[in-house]
């Protein structure tokens, strides 16, 4: 592993990309990076869409680097998205091409990127990468890349930190979505199911669920029991308050009887092991597609209650929007962090928020592991105090 | 039965050798799946057929877990690969952007079979003696060898040898092929094929880039060359029916426009969408894109299909049928 970013006065030319999906406000991370490499006198650039910009510059009449120098900077909006772009992939082991004879394949084009790398003199990479392209930055930095990663995950689960880049902006939207879909089943007198982002952990559901006052909140980590769920309802939804709101991430499993289970085909079990955050026998955990776990429980809940339900799915809707204030400081926090980092001799490491400090987190210790919401959450013990149903009764 | 006296015989990659199959040329067949294709249809069944190089596979299903086992947590296995997390399930998972440089050699040590690779590289022998296994049905069904993917004519020496090996032993020979290859590959293959299961996936060039990764243009020209070039070989027009995709008129009719001028074009059969290979992509730890999507009704497939019997002047026994 080579480690050239010491403490040296040298003036560095440091490189940045954003990871595949849309963040809100990723400007901010991009304009903290770029204002601290400013003051060490650095030089910062902009790999646009992914690694495409190094990896295809033909394709881009700028070369596909975006130098991010004071004028751009100063006239950014740090609450925007979109300055550098995105790319759908960003695996550079695997980049799909259609080769001269017309055949589609995918090739590992790591070498050629860190030899784009060496060419354009770029000492080091800050990625605002989050799930898969951490392993990604990790397999590269064990190829010698001196590489900085600021986490960013609309869903909050990436390990080691406690806030990824992106999180409180979705919790925003989805809280003004909730406040919006009470208001539907209060004038409907039905109960509404919003299925939420949330594929292995719950934390967008609860705390989204807790501010929005919800009847009860669903997330992967607990595995909800429908007849628990519908007692509760049963309760709280009555002739002077006819309506109520649940909330339900999109990986919340079900507690399923012995028979259920028995009947389930082999292709769901599978998927269920497969998933970082399944527990086997014990519960459901299948996303088949988005919309398909409101629509499960806002049907089954209707079988066990009085009441009619009806399911709304707030999906990517979720991932669009602008930074809120905690996401720009965030971001901007971040962004100064990575630099900090790299000018402290670190590489291949991630920032973390671990309040109330910035810290750097080798990458090791973020890949393989799913931040998810633990029993003795202080989320858990106020949604229960609320009297929100977590879909289980209190043990 | 060895040929020592012949040149060495060329290797290739195979997925998978299947016995008794009925669907893919007449009578009863083996189907030889070799691994690699040149078209990413996002509809996909065969995920495992799709990169040319051997590739991991992990079924949970048969994983003993950490406590009971745990091998793969270890060197020689590449770090970071394998993990657990916490909690009472201790399968393990697969980080499969760190699980690339598994090989045989390493996988062999896993004790259940849970971890598995696509594809070895086999010789037209093997193969082939493998095949000859049901040779006594193929000659009550007139059955015998197709060759399948993947895109066999990605492989087009080691094909072109099956298929000949396959007629020197007496077997009817069948291939499958999307034909997204260069002309030389076809000509290569094609004399030695009695049968050919051609698609038609889309009509319009863009919309085919769009959902298979490149045009059709080259597709659609080597399809008529074979035509033109092997009037004896009967050719069967397929479509995998996907509704919001292809599943409408506009294209059967397009595709019929074009295969019914050419007499070797015998039938046109549509295979309706399924989710198949679901699983195949969770072992594969790839991302099905077209989660979404639903099978075609039986309406719409009732529909589409009337239009290609009356093309094919099936009219009546279609009616019938119903
Ligand atoms: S070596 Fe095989 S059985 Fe053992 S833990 Fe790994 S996958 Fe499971």
């Amino acid at each position: 592993m080579s480690t050239d970013i010491g403490q040296s006065s040298s003036p560095k030319r440091i490189a940045i990309n954003v990871g595949a999906g849309f963040v809100p406000g990723i400007n901010a991370a991009v304009m903290g990076a770029a204002l601290a490499a400013g003051k060490l006198g650095w030089e910062l650039v902009g790999i646009r869409d992914g690694f495409d910009g190094l990896l295809h510059p033909e394709r881009y009449p700028d070369g596909g680097l975006l130098s991010l120098g004071p004028r751009l900077i100063d006239n950014l909006d740090p609450a925007g998205a979109g300055v550098l772009g995105q790319s759908s992939r960003v695996d550079p082991f695997h980049v799909r091409t259609v080769d001269a004879d017309g055949m589609v394949e995918e090739v590992d084009m790591s070498d050629a990127l860190l030899q784009r790398l060496k060419v354009e003199e770029i000492d080091a990479l800050i990625s605002v990468f989050g799930g898969q392209g951490l392993s990604i930055l990790y397999k590269l930095q064990r190829k010698g890349l001196n590489a900085v990663c600021i986490p960013r995950a609309i869903e909050n689960d990436v390990a080691a930190t406690l806030v990824s880049f992106g999180f409180n902006s979705a919790l925003s939207f989805t809280i003004e979505m909730l406040d919006k879909a009470r208001q539907s089943a209060q004038s409907a007198r039905k109960i509404a199911v919003v299925e939420v982002l949330g594929a292995q952990a719950g934390w967008l559901a609860l705390q989204a669920g807790i501010a929005a006052c919800a009847d009860a909140v669903l997330i992967p980590e607990i595995p909800c029991d429908l007849q628990a769920l519908a007692a509760s309802l049963k309760q709280r939804v009555t002739g002077r308050r006819p309506y109520g709101l649940v909330v339900v991430a999109e990986g919340a499993k079900l507690v399923e009887t012995a028979q259920a289970r028995a009947d389930k085909p082999a292709e769901h079990a599978l998927k269920a092991s497969l998933s970082p955050l399944a527990t086997g026998e014990a519960s459901e955990h299948v996303i088949q597609r988005s919309g398909q776990a409101a629509e499960t429980v806002a049907n089954r809940l209707q079988l066990l209650i009085a009441e009619e339900t009806f399911p709304l799915v707030l999906g990517p809707w979720t991932r669009g929007g602008v930074a809120t204030a905690v996401d720009r400081q965030l971001g901007l926090a971040y962004g100064a962090g990575a630099i900090r980092a790299l000018n402290a001799g670190n590489s291949g490491v991630m920032v973390a928020f671990v309040p109330p400090d910035i810290k750097f987190v080798p990458l090791a210790q973020a890949i393989n592991k799913v931040r998810t919401v633990p029993a003795d959450s202080e989320f858990i013990q106020t949604a229960r105090s609320l009297g929100i149903c977590l879909g289980r009764e209190q043990s | 039965m060895s040929q020592s006296n012949k040149p060495a015989a060329p290797t290739g990659r195979v997925l998978n050798i299947q016995r008794y199959c009925s669907h893919d040329g007449p009578g009863i067949r083996t189907n030889v799946f070799l691994k690699g294709c040149s078209l990413r249809c996002k509809w996909c069944g065969n995920p495992e057929s799709i990169r040319k190089n051997p590739e991991l596979s992990y079924d949970p299903r048969t994983c003993t877990g950490k406590k009971a086992c745990g091998l793969c947590l270890q060197p020689p296995f590449p770090d970071g690969a394998f993990y657990v997390v916490e909690g009472e399930d201790d399968k393990v998972r697969v980080n499969w952007d760190l699980a690339g440089d598994c090989d045989d050699a390493t996988v062999a040590l896993c004790p259940t079979g849970a971890l598995s690779m696509f594809g070895k590289t086999m010789t037209v022998d093997e193969v082939l003696d493998e095949v000859e296994k049901d040779s006594s049905f193929y000659r009550n069904s007139g059955g015998g060898m197709t060759l399948s993917g993947g895109e066999c004519l990605l492989q087009p020496d080691f094909s072109a040898a099956l298929l000949a090996g396959a007629h020197e032993r007496g077997f009817n020979t069948a291939i499958e092929t999307a034909c997204n290859v260069p002309w030389s590959f076809v000509e290569k293959v094609l004399p030695h094929v009695d049968t050919v299961l051609h698609d038609h996936k889309l009509t319009i060039p863009e919309r085919h880039k769009k959902w298979t990764g490149v045009g059709n243009e080259r597709i659609l020209a080597n399809f008529k060359k074979a035509y033109e070039t092997f009037p004896d070989i009967d050719f069967i027009a397929r479509t995998p029916l996907i509704p919001g995709v292809n599943a409408d008129e506009e294209h059967i009719r397009a595709v019929l426009a074009f295969i019914r001028p050419h007499k070797n074009v015998i039938d046109y059969e549509l295979l309706p969408y399924h989710r198949f290979g679901l699983g195949k992509y969770e072992h594969l730890g790839k991302v099905y894109e077209l989660d979404d999507y639903k099978t075609p009704s039986d309406e719409v497939v009732q529909r589409l299909q009337a239009i290609i019997d009356e093309a094919f002047g099936r009219i009546a026994e279609a009616a019938g049928a119903r």
